[in-house]
Formats: C-alpha cells, sequence, structure tokens
C-alpha cells in the first residue's frame, strides 16, 4: 500500500473514531460565533445584571405577597371562604376551566382532522392539505391566537378558550395523526379486506387501536395548556394570566410572583396527576402502584 | 364446472410492488367455490403478496385477475383476510374484535353509529361460542395466549361470513398441537359452509392436507417466481 494511502485510512480511521467530539466542538464554537455577532459589541449591557437581578429580586419580588389569596375589596365577597374571592383562586380557576374546555373542543376538532391527515389511510392528495391546516394552525403559538380572538371578540375567557382550541387543534392533530401512522398496518388490512371504508375503519380500528395514547395525548395537551394559561391571560384572554398583566402594569411584583408560584404549584399537582394516569395508559403498562411522587423521577415503573 | 362456483380467476398476473420490482407471474389460475387450496414457497417469494393482491390490497401490475367475477369485489364482507400476525385489535375484547367481521353484514351507517342489530349480536355470540372462546368473551385479547388469539381472528372471519378466505401464514409460532386443532377446526367450518380457502403455509404436512397444492418458484433463468400446481 502506498504511503498515500496509508495516510488516507489513517484519518479516516481517526474521523471514524472522534466524528461525535468534532461535531460537539464545532457545534459549541458555532453557537458562540452566533452568539457573539447577536450582541454585537454590546456587552455593556450584560455588566451589572447580576447585581440588578438581586436588587430586583429583594426590593420588588421577594417576599410574595400572599394578600393575593385574600378577598377583592370590589366586589364584595359572598362567599364563606375569603379565598374563594381572591385573584389568586379565580384566576387559576378561570385558567383551568379554559384549558379543560380548549382540551376538549380540540380533542373533538382535531382527530377527524388527523385521520383525514394519515397516510395510511387516505391518498397523499387528501391527507397534505389536511396536514398543511394542522400546520398552519401550529405555527401561530396560542399567544397570536390570544390576540387575534381579543381582537375579534374582546376582552375575557371566550378569547382564550378559542385561542387555545385552535392551537390544541394544531398540536394535537398531529400528534394524533402520528400515532395513526404508527399504526401496525395488519389490523387496516384485515378491515379493508373486509370491505370497510374509511369512516368505518377509523370507529372501529384506529380510535380503540389507539385509545391508549390518544387519551395520554389529552393529558399532556391539557397540563399544556394550563402552562400556557398564563401566557394568553398577558393579552387579556382571561386566566391567571389577566392578573399577573394588571400587577405588572402596576409595578406590584411581588404579587405577581406570588400567583406565579400558585401557577407553579398547580402544575406541578397536574404534571405529577397526569404522569399518574398516562401510566395506566401507555401500552401494556403493568404500572398499578400509588407511587406517585417516584414517577416524577423514575418515569413509568 | 359452471363459471357462477369460479371464485378466483387468474391469467398474465403479473405481482408485486411496481414494473421493476415484479414478485411473481401467474399463468393461469382457477380456484372453485369450496376449495380448499395451499401456496407453498420459500419466504419473500411474492406468497403474501399473491394473497393481497387477490384480497384487493395491491394493485396487480399486469394481467387479469377477477374474484367473484369481478375485478374490485363490490359486496362487502365476501373475502376475509387474516394476515399472517392476525390483525386483531389487541386493546379490545373479544367481542369487539369478532363484531369488526360481524359490521360487514350490516349497513355503513348502523355499523359508524354502532347501534348493531340483535341478529348481528347473536352471529358474533355464535361465532365465539363456535370458537370456544365464550368464557373470554370480555378479556382484552392482548391477555389471550397465542392459539386463543388465533382463534379469535377465525371467530372474526366466521361471523363477517364470508365466501373466501385468504390465510396467510396464520398458524407460525404455534406449537403443532394448538396449530393442528386450529388448522382442524378452521377446516370443519369451512367444509361445512362450503367455503373457498386459500391458505399460505410452510408446513408441508399441513399444505398437503389441502384439496390442491400450489408452489412458487423461482426459475433458473429468471428472477420472477411462478406459480405451478403441484400433486398431492
Amino acid at each position: 500500500m502506498s504511503e498515500e494511502k496509508t495516510f488516507y485510512v489513517e484519518l479516516m480511521k481517526f474521523y471514524r473514531r472522534s466524528k461525535y467530539i468534532l461535531f460537539a466542538i464545532i457545534t459549541i464554537f458555532l453557537t458562540w460565533f452566533i452568539f457573539v455577532d447577536l450582541v454585537d459589541g454590546d456587552w455593556g449591557s450584560l455588566e451589572n445584571s447580576l447585581e440588578n437581578l438581586s436588587v430586583f429580586f429583594h426590593e420588588s419580588l421577594w417576599p410574595p405577597n400572599w394578600k393575593v389569596l385574600e378577598a377583592q375589596s370590589y366586589p364584595v365577597c359572598e362567599r364563606n371562604w375569603e379565598i374563594l374571592c381572591s385573584t389568586g383562586y379565580i384566576g387559576i380557576m378561570e385558567t383551568l376551566k379554559i384549558a379543560f374546555v380548549a382540551t376538549g373542543f380540540g380533542f373533538v376538532l382535531s382527530l377527524p382532522i388527523a385521520v383525514l391527515a394519515s397516510r395510511n389511510l387516505y391518498r397523499d392528495e387528501i391527507a397534505i392539505p389536511f396536514r398543511l391546516l394542522l400546520s398552519a394552525m401550529r405555527t401561530l403559538p396560542s399567544i397570536i391566537w390570544a390576540i387575534l380572538f381579543v381582537i375579534i371578540i374582546g376582552f375575557g375567557p371566550i378569547a382564550g378558550v378559542l385561542a387555545m382550541t385552535f392551537y390544541t387543534i394544531g398540536y394535537l392533530g398531529k400528534l394524533q395523526y402520528e400515532a395513526i401512522e404508527g399504526l401496525s398496518k395488519e389490523p387496516l388490512e384485515a378491515a379493508r379486506a373486509m370491505g370497510l371504508n374509511n369512516s368505518e375503519i377509523a370507529l372501529r380500528v384506529i380510535i380503540p387501536e389507539c385509545a391508549n395514547n390518544l387519551i395520554s395525548q389529552i393529558l399532556f395537551m391539557f397540563e399544556y395548556n394550563v402552562r400556557h394559561g398564563s401566557v394568553i391571560g398577558i393579552v387579556g384572554a382571561g386566566g391567571i394570566g389577566y392578573y399577573i398583566s394588571t400587577y405588572l402594569k402596576f409595578l406590584q411584583y411581588d404579587k405577581v410572583i406570588a400567583l406565579l408560584i400558585i401557577l407553579f404549584i398547580v402544575v406541578v399537582i397536574i404534571d405529577l396527576l397526569s404522569i399518574k394516569a398516562r401510566s395506566y395508559f401507555i401500552d401494556d403498562s403493568t404500572f398499578k402502584t400509588p407511587y406517585l411522587f417516584g414517577n416524577l423521577f423514575r418515569g413509568k415503573k | 364446472m359452471s363459471s357462477v362456483n369460479r371464485v378466483i380467476r387468474a391469467s398474465n398476473l403479473k405481482i408485486g410492488y411496481s414494473e421493476n420490482e415484479v414478485l411473481a407471474l401467474i399463468n393461469e389460475l382457477e380456484i372453485q367455490q369450496g376449495e380448499i387450496v395451499s401456496i407453498v414457497g420459500e419466504s419473500g417469494i411474492g406468497k403474501t403478496t399473491l394473497l393481497k393482491t387477490i384480497a384487493n390490497l395491491i394493485k396487480p401490475i399486469k394481467g387479469t385477475l377477477e374474484t367473484f367475477e369481478e375485478e374490485v369485489v363490490t359486496v362487502r364482507g365476501r373475502v376475509g383476510f387474516i394476515p399472517q400476525k392476525l390483525g386483531l385489535i389487541k386493546h379490545e375484547t373479544v367481542f369487539a374484535n369478532v363484531m369488526q367481521g360481524a359490521i360487514c353484514n350490516q349497513s355503513i351507517w348502523r355499523s359508524i353509529i354502532g347501534f348493531h342489530e340483535q341478529k348481528t349480536i347473536d352471529i358474533v355470540q355464535e361465532a365465539i361460542e363456535q370458537m370456544n372462546l365464550s368464557d373470554k368473551i370480555n378479556e382484552p385479547v392482548k391477555r389471550l395466549s397465542g392459539g386463543q388469539q388465533r382463534r379469535v381472528a377465525i371467530a372474526r372471519t366466521i361471523a363477517q361470513r364470508p365466501r373466501l378466505i385468504l390465510a396467510d401464514e396464520f398458524l407460525s409460532e404455534l406449537d403443532d398441537n394448538t396449530a393442528n386443532n386450529v388448522w382442524n377446526t378452521m377446516l370443519e367450518y369451512v367444509k361445512a359452509d362450503s367455503i373457498t380457502l386459500v391458505i399460505v403455509e410452510h408446513n408441508v404436512s399441513r399444505a398437503k392436507s389441502a384439496q390442491r397444492c400450489f408452489s412458487m418458484e423461482k426459475e433458473q433463468s429468471s428472477e420472477q417466481a411462478i406459480l405451478s400446481e403441484v400433486e398431492i
């Protein structure tokens, strides 16, 4: 073997051994160069940032103002417990309601679209336009949908429900058609050979066979919508975000942090419950033990 | 034999997935009502493709293929297909799986709404009883053994009341005893109702228990396999 060839073989061996390290180094350098380009020489803006954060945290943010859990002065509270008239409770309940209704509507509307977008059921001429529709609905984040609906129908939870429903259709629809396309082809072939049409196949084969995945996706989407409830509220589409936005305008950051802590606690609780619930529905799960907190760190047992 | 009894007729049929991927050539094939036919041949040669082509799941590349005198079977439920992995809905109960076969015999709207006639429910229960699965009627299929799952697949086909059954190596992965039991049950059923059965089978002795046996083999000079009848 000539010297040139030996060198080439050695070079290829070195490349094969170290390609992942090379890739990591190139990615890190590329990221850094893009960051430097974005900063554009204005490194001064990063100076004192930690100090500013510390001042902001101690003077404005902390301790949280738990008055958000006391009854509002107006309207007068007529309930037995004061907390039920507080901005914290009203906001989080509205967020939960918006997320629940939007997930329900989104699921009902996305499922038929997802069936039509599945390429193992329909030809590309039919499936691709429905995929594009789902993709378009997903392209706009829920906050943009919220702005649109606030403009169209005004402030309040209905705009929030519609915004989240639209986003849910786009997002959930994609998850659903991917689950449908992941199905084994044999039940579909058996049903087709029998002479069942696509609507029957969807109802009799696809939905029962994908049921576990579909339920798991609904739970995930509900949890996602609760998290996003704070965002859409900021533009006036109801929920806890509406109160967060109001306190931000009046520079009451201690109340903002209190509401964020409430939202965080609720999201963690929903997350834990949905991990637990999902594990019952994911495939042949044998998980039946009430091992709630362990799941947070270990996943399905 | 009159043409009314002819269930499958193929001539100069090329099967495969595209013009460039022709798997097999069937010069002449005629299968009559009530015949039990087996197809043997090595793996990947095109036996499953032939069954799927007859079931109208794959379009023929060239040639003529008629099932019940039609190029595409228009009567719902006339053809029953049992894939190699059975194609059962694993999360559903035995009843729901067998019902999937029975709904072919009722109107599309009734089947979509899920409001089944008592007659259909009786057909399902009868098929389940015939396969000795009455005690498992509400069990999810995934909890059943391999042999029981195969019996569910047959019950689904029985409830469908087809005139032609295409079964693709559906007894593979079973021990000899269970496979023979399931096979005998299937034979009893098709013989009693004069149903045509076309089965792809690796087990030679079982293949020879059919009335006619076809072999799919590649000729030395050809890339494509050819289907030819063999003496039993």
